[in-house]
């Protein structure tokens, strides 16, 4: 089992330094899948996170210049890592002006990911830092767990307010209650509610558009043709998952979008052109 | 004592502050003839700050008290927490404090500071003291065998790699290479932990002399802030060190001030063995006024420092409950559990010095009868005591005090 990615284009770095900080601000821990083409930072909905779900994929040569990897046998190549991002996201903050950063997989007095970066300097030698963050790597048998869990059978599709204006009002519908129901219908409006026994509060969000999905999907997931466009498709949500992913964002995104399953589950999906994050929070029981 | 601060300098004197709040809770203020000194030390006296403020620093300077002719210029301690907010946000004091006066008020046990500001405004704040002896630490920078010196930005952007909550480092230098790296203690698991480690060459330094590769663990917390302090000015930082055990001196001067910090370190520096023991205890510590006491050597300015620096160490002093104590707390033969409170006063000495780690003592010579008093100066680490500033003692050497 070996990897090892360089970056020593700055503009890669700041960019996946600001997954990683994303990654970082969803959750504490969650699961690294290294493939030859791809990263994927996994986090499956289980009942101990609250069902709550994260998928977050990356095209690694739109960030590593150089990337060789070797999975645990010669004909799976993968790897499964249990990864706490943070220590990442700081190691990965103040390297910023690095000449270059190397992620390997490394066996000090445990598995690690040596994060190592070559400074700048004046002088002929660089400065270098490293920092070993451990990791666990994955029993194969559990690797069942981490497969993408695939678009769900939604019932509407829509895209999303700028998401900072969607956070500027989470936060403060969120000192009023801590549910909130997401619904929106095909006509491309979305409303954000929470009730209190003392005041409702809904803030409307009209010609958003509808993706359309069409026979890209990979389901039946597609809008119905029958569906009244009108009739909203709800879910009721703990307002802190919401808000936590909101809270954390800092790629923007080229395209934003919430998939609606009624009475189910919220999936959001943010798309970027070398990076898609899909977060699942799922319907308050 | 009666002093008068203009605005620019109203900024340094909060950073400074700020540094010595991150070293002890309280704040010891000794006017002098030749300036102000701020000092504070940490509760397990493995750390010392001082502040040093010449009289050109301020627009008027005086030690006499405003209303009593011909006192003697008062030394006080002062409750950090009572200061520290007064100076907290400093942006704003830059932006609206015009000057700033410092008086000590014996009759009413009172440090008053007053904050002229813009539009008319005063701000007058009434600090309780008390009255105590003078905080002083003696330390021989010019017996350390390995002094560097570089500007502030290099050493924090050294430092900058280290969480916040990071507690100790490791700092090693060769002739070839200086490292730090974060130091851990035993009892936290390898999975918890980031280990990270920075290196850089020797010729990034302005000055660079070594006479002995050493690898000393010390307190961050405690250093960020002279360091932030020095770069707010920007200033160059020396730094004096010598063998693991041994005292490391940070300090910063220009023309109107001189701070230093001095840091205990941990000895033996086997410092990934998670059985860092540690000689826990340190002497009963008393006021050595009716002892013979270090005398009060005023220092004449940087250069002065002249006394020989102590070969032995005391049994280490605790680290504050702040700090854990490395490895102490994890030595299952750690005899009391007395000796981890920081509150007592009582400390027993232990008799054996094992060769196993010891964090020595920076501070405070107990001059009690436990002493073995058949160590000369020389011998008795004795980096500081109270002292009055009357005493003197022939029998000692004269030692300049910080």
């Amino acid at each position: 089992m070996k990897f090892r990615g360089k970056i020593t284009d700055i503009a890669c770095l700041n960019h996946f330094t600001r997954v990683v900080t994303t990654i970082s601000k969803l959750t504490k821990t969650c699961v690294l899948r290294l493939t030859p083409d791809h990263l994927f930072f996994i986090l499956p909905g289980k009942v101990t996170n609250g069902g709550v779900g994260m998928w977050c994929q990356l095209l690694q040569a739109n960030f590593f210049q150089e990337y060789q990897m070797e999975g645990v046998t010669s004909e799976v190549q993968e790897i499964c890592l249990e990864v706490s991002p943070e220590p990442w996201s700081r190691a990965l903050k103040t390297v910023q002006s690095a000449k270059s950063v190397k992620l390997k997989l490394t066996r000090k007095h445990c598995a690690c990911v040596t994060v190592a970066a070559e400074l700048p300097t004046l002088s002929s030698v660089g400065r270098v830092v490293t920092h070993d963050v451990p990791v666990d790597v994955i029993p194969r048998r559990l690797w069942q767990e981490f497969q993408e869990a695939g678009v769900p059978d939604f019932d509407v599709s829509v895209y999303l307010p700028p998401l900072k204006t969607m956070k500027s009002v989470v936060d403060r519908m969120k000192n009023l209650s801590n549910f909130l129901v997401m619904e929106a219908n095909l006509n491309g409006d979305m409303n954000l509610k929470i009730q209190t026994d003392l005041v409702s509060v809904t803030t409307h969000f009209k010609d958003l558009g509808n993706p359309a999905w069409g026979v890209d999907s990979s389901q039946d997931g597609g809008p119905s043709q029958s569906r009244d466009p009108e009739v909203m498709a709800e879910v009721t949500v703990d307002i802190r998952k919401l808000q936590q992913f909101l809270m954390g964002q800092q790629v923007n995104p080229s395209k934003a979008l919430c998939n609606i399953v009624h009475q189910n589950v919220v999936h959001l999906v943010l798309l970027h052109e070398d990076v898609s994050l899909q977060y699942f929070i799922p319907a308050v029981a | 004592m009666n002093c008068v601060i203009e605005r620019n300098s109203v900024k340094a004197l909060g950073k400074a502050i700020h540094a010595l709040s991150r070293i002890g809770n309280e704040l010891w203020l000794d006017p002098m003839a030749k300036g102000l000194a701020l000092r504070s030390v940490n509760a397990a006296h493995s750390a010392y700050g001082c502040f040093l403020f010449s009289p050109m620093f301020f627009k008027q300077y005086s030690l006499e008290s405003g209303s009593k002719q011909g006192s003697k210029a008062i030394k006080c301690k002062l409750v950090m927490k009572s200061v520290l907010p007064l100076f907290r946000c400093l942006t704003s004091i830059e932006r609206s404090v015009e000057r700033c006066h410092i008086s000590v008020s014996t009759a009413t046990d009172r440090v008053i500071i007053q904050f002229f500001c813009r539009h008319g405004i005063i701000k007058t704040h009434n600090i309780h003291f008390q009255e105590s002896e003078a905080l002083q630490a003696v330390f021989d920078s010019h017996l350390c065998p390995n002094v560097l010196k570089a500007p502030a930005r290099l050493l924090a952007d050294m430092v900058v790699h280290f969480p916040l909550f990071q507690e100790e480092i490791t700092l090693s230098i060769t002739p070839l290479k200086v490292t730090v790296r974060n130091y851990q203690q035993g009892g936290k698991g390898p999975m918890k932990t980031t280990y990270t480690e920075m290196s850089l060459h020797p010729n990034e330094f302005d000055y660079f002399q070594i006479g002995l590769d050493s690898d000393i663990t010390f307190c961050l917390k405690e250093l960020r802030g002279i360091l932030s302090f020095a770069e707010s000015r920007s200033l160059p930082v020396s730094v004096y060190l010598d063998a693991a055990g041994k005292p490391v001196c940070f300090s910063v001067e220009d023309v109107v001030l001189e701070a230093t910090v001095l840091l205990a370190t941990v000895t033996d520096s086997d410092s990934r063995d998670h059985s860092q023991p540690t000689e826990s205890l340190t002497p009963k510590i008393s006021r050595c006024v009716s002892s013979p006491a270090q005398p009060v050597a005023v220092s004449q300015g940087p250069g002065s420092r002249s006394c020989t620096v102590p070969d032995e160490l005391i049994p280490s002093s605790q680290r504050s409950h702040v700090i854990s104590c490395p490895g102490a707390t994890r030595l299952p033969d750690i005899r009391e559990s007395t000796c981890l409170s920081v509150d007592s006063q009582e400390w027993t000495s232990s008799a054996s010095s094992p060769a196993s780690t010891k964090v020595c003592s920076l501070l405070f010579n107990a001059l009690s009868s436990q002493q073995d008093e058949d160590g000369c100066a020389a011998q008795l680490p004795v980096l500081a005591c109270y002292s009055d500033e009357e005493n003197t003692d022939d029998n000692h050497p004269r030692s300049p005090s910080l």
